[in-house]
């Protein structure tokens, strides 16, 4: 019954889709703009109705849906109950199309833009959504009725039984699928010559929200990652985590495009083409995902359809966007006046390395598949590439960043240079010294004096304008400034809790201490805890610091009884400079092996990333 | 400058840049592309010892010996060869006997792998399809792995 509902919504929503395209093009009468928007509406409301009915489905466990039959359980909690809605192919799928749907209905709000603009933009969105409802309808349906009469289901993969996980996909997706606004935006604005400043001011509040979602949903999956999977890291050049990285590092470029673009109304030709090339990016993400092409962690249930299905909507969606993009490009008549020593210059060029980073990670995961198919060899792509071209390549434009607050907008001349020129010969001298008498390590060295060099800039650039302004709207002024401090901090913290990571291997037994460093452990106890629908097998450590009682840290493993697979849950010590992060191993005649890793300043990653989400979102509200 | 002269340097900057690049990846790909074999295919391929590589394939029943301080030593088969596999480290949960795994390492000797990684995988139906062809050609795949 509750699938019946669901597949109707389903169905009406892209019925109602198709109607606001038709009455698009009947809008000579005005009676027909009623319909326009009173489909879009009802369209969102059939597809609310589609998703909400599938949630029930999970909620009340009803096994008749074949989607619920494998992939839920009774006995989970009910979280994970609701978030089960969204942890599969089918289920993800119907999530992206809802969310498609919100940002259609939440732009019609807008009010900046002109009429028919808007109009033309919506109508591309709901051609979007038309493409892939047709994805979900007829390759992934949800909605499918079980077979076998069933009373019990077959369990939710527990390792994503996690909340990390469960908001994860959300964030993720408003971030990814917001992109396809974007392109609408830019294929409206195209089409329809009106690349104006209304229209940048609009696409830049839309895009800035979608990176910023984007940035937050890796940053959530990637601190899942951290401490679910027991590896003591926090990325793993994964093919999944790639195809995030892309439209991320693109959409960045974008962010970034649009400033230039406020200021100087240039490179609008620029701003579009980055626009269909992230949402492009995101759809060669899915298929590459989905069609399971690669193979990764992370492993969805691989179909070829749908593999066809979605490289076929791929190459339609790109191909359509680039060829509008040539035909209709606007020209323009203003020279770009570069003058070489200003922020716009730096900007162009931090763009060019952005995207050359964004290239590399593409031909890094989609080699293997290459290979396989000229020589039937197969091979992976592992983290030794990713570390030894990405970051190579991103260094010049992490330099560009650390001297960028002392370029000036329009003039070829350097700002104060001399405080800037001090502070940072203060801070490498600094960092020579300390790293000098530590242990020394060329990439440890090039990843601090960067982090410092772009906050430390910063930082002077934020007193300027506090001189200037006397803390009027300081918010507003700095914003940009703060999260490039943001960047700063997560580049340290990347540098150090991935170079300075130390990894011991012990065994120990109930009671005994083992030293590592100033710090020791002893094992207190072991206990078994049952659950609703787990073990838990507990082992209890007292941390100490020479001899002095720090914390306990629990690490376990759990025993899930539906899937009948277990899972490590690391214990995690976080201090603001180190976290000590401890996985339990085997046993052998009384002894368990432990892995403790010492990560130094991994909390920076996570704060970093929220400044600038922080100074982000500040962005967006700024008028 | 000229508006012309400040485009061209930005073009060269921009092939400069994009060169080097280009350099950097052929050079590393080179350095850091790992093959993928089958215990069979390994032995027939034209690996040399210190070549590092990933094995896939299952885990042969009783070959696990816990040599304490985890260590350990397992045998990977396809059915047809073997390969002994040194390991030291955490090994994940989802290893056992008998079932699917991966591993990546640097050679010892032609059958001997010194591994540094064991993947754990998020469940157990994953292998990668084209491991999966090879076993299933040696016939030891089972179905319930899917």
């Amino acid at each position: 019954m509750i699938s019946l509902i669901g597949f109707s919504g389903l169905i009406l929503s892209f019925i109602f889709n198709v109607i606001v395209i038709v009455s698009y093009y009947y809008k000579i009468n005005q009676r027909f703009n009623h319909i326009f928007y009173l489909a879009l509406y009802c369209s969102l409301f059939f597809m609310c109705l589609s998703f909400f009915a599938l949630m029930f489905a999970y909620i009340s466990s009803d096994f008749s849906n074949f989607n619920v039959f494998q992939n839920s359980h009774s006995s989970k909690p009910l979280l994970y109950k609701i978030t089960g809605t969204w942890g599969n192919h089918e289920g993800s799928m119907l999530l992206w199309l809802l969310i498609m749907s919100l940002y259609n209905v939440f732009f019609s709000f807008n009010i900046t833009l002109e009429d028919h603009v808007r109009k033309l933009t919506i109508v591309f969105q709901s051609f979007l959504y038309l493409c892939f409802s047709l994805f979900v309808i007829l390759t992934s349906n949800p909605f499918l009725v079980n077979s076998i009469d069933s009373n019990e289901g077959l369990g939710l993969n527990p390792i994503l039984q996690d909340p990390a996980l469960a908001i994860h996909p959300p964030v993720l997706y408003i971030g990814y699928v917001g992109f396809s606004l974007i392109l609408s935006l830019a294929l409206a604005g195209l089409i329809l010559n009106q690349l104006d400043n209304l229209w940048i001011q609009v696409i830049k509040r839309w895009a800035m929200f979608c990176w910023l979602m984007l940035t937050g949903g890796i940053a959530l999956g990637s601190y899942w990652a951290y401490y679910e999977l027991g590896w003591g890291g926090w990325w793993f050049w994964d093919p999944v985590e790639n195809v995030s990285l892309m439209p991320w590092i693109t959409g960045l470029a974008l962010v970034h495009s649009l400033m230039i673009t406020k200021q100087e109304q240039l490179l609008k030709r620029w701003v579009v083409f980055l626009s269909i090339l992230c949402f492009s990016l995101s759809i060669l993400g899915t298929f590459l995902v989905r069609s399971g092409i690669l193979t990764s962690v992370h492993s969805f249930a691989a179909d070829a359809s749908r593999g066809i299905f979605i490289l076929i909507l791929f190459l339609t969606i790109t191909g359509f966007s680039f060829i509008i993009f040539i035909l209709k490009s606007p020209h323009s008549n203003k020279q770009i006046n570069l003058l070489f020593i200003n922020k716009t210059s730096a900007l162009i060029i931090n763009n060019i390395v952005m995207l050359i980073a964004c290239i590399t990670i593409l031909l890094g995961t989609i080699y293997p598949i290459i290979i396989e198919v000229l020589t039937n060899k197969r091979m992976s792509v592992g983290a030794p590439y990713y570390n030894s071209t990405v970051l190579p390549i991103l260094l010049p434009g992490f330099l560009i960043m650390s001297i960028a607050p002392m370029l000036s907008w329009q003039s070829n001349k350097l700002d104060k240079i001399k405080n800037y020129i001090y502070i940072l010969i203060v801070t490498s001298i600094l960092t020579l010294l300390i790293t000098y008498l530590t242990k020394f390590n060329i990439w440890g060295f090039t990843g601090t004096i960067l982090g410092l060099w772009i906050i430390a800039a910063s930082l002077l650039s934020i007193l300027h304008n506090c001189l200037k302004y006397k803390f009027k709207k300081f918010f507003i002024y700095n914003n940009a400034l703060i999260a490039h401090m943001g960047v700063g901090i997560m580049i340290i913290g990347i540098t150090f809790s991935s170079i300075f990571q130390t990894k011991n291997n012990f065994t120990i037994q109930t009671g005994e201490i083992v030293n590592s460093g100033q710090y020791s452990l002893q094992l207190k106890n072991l206990k078994i805890e049952e659950k609703n629908n787990f073990q838990e097998l507990l082992g209890i450590f007292l941390l100490h610091k020479k001899n002095e009682f720090l914390t306990t840290i629990k690490s376990s493993k759990r025993y899930y009884y539906v899937s009948k697979v277990i899972t490590t849950e690391a214990g995690i010590y976080h201090d603001w400079f180190q976290d000590f992060y401890l996985v339990l191993g085997n046993e052998k005649n009384n002894k368990w092996s432990i892995t403790i890793y010492h990560n130094p300043l991994v909390s920076f990653i996570w704060i970093g990333v929220m400044i600038m989400i922080f100074s982000g979102m500040v962005g967006i509200f700024k008028r | 400058m000229t508006i012309r002269f400040q485009r061209l340097l930005l073009i060269l900057f921009s092939l400069i840049f994009l060169s080097s690049a280009i350099l950097l990846i052929l050079f590393n790909s080179k350095k850091n592309l790992v093959f993928f074999f089958t215990p069979s295919e390994l032995i027939n391929s034209d690996s040399t010892i210190n070549d590092v590589v990933r094995i896939g394939g299952f885990v042969e029943k009783d070959s696990i010996i816990n040599k304490g301080n985890n260590s350990y030593n397992f045998v990977i088969t396809d059915n047809n060869n073997k390969v002994l596999v040194e390991y030291n480290g955490l090994l994940p949960d989802l290893f056992k006997e008998e079932q699917g795994v991966v591993i990546e390492g640097r050679l010892k000797s032609d059958f001997t792998i010194h591994a540094f990684t064991v993947f754990a995988k998020h469940d157990e139906n994953y292998m990668p399809a084209s491991i999966q062809k090879q076993l299933q050609k040696n016939q030891y795949w089972k179905k319930n792995y899917k």
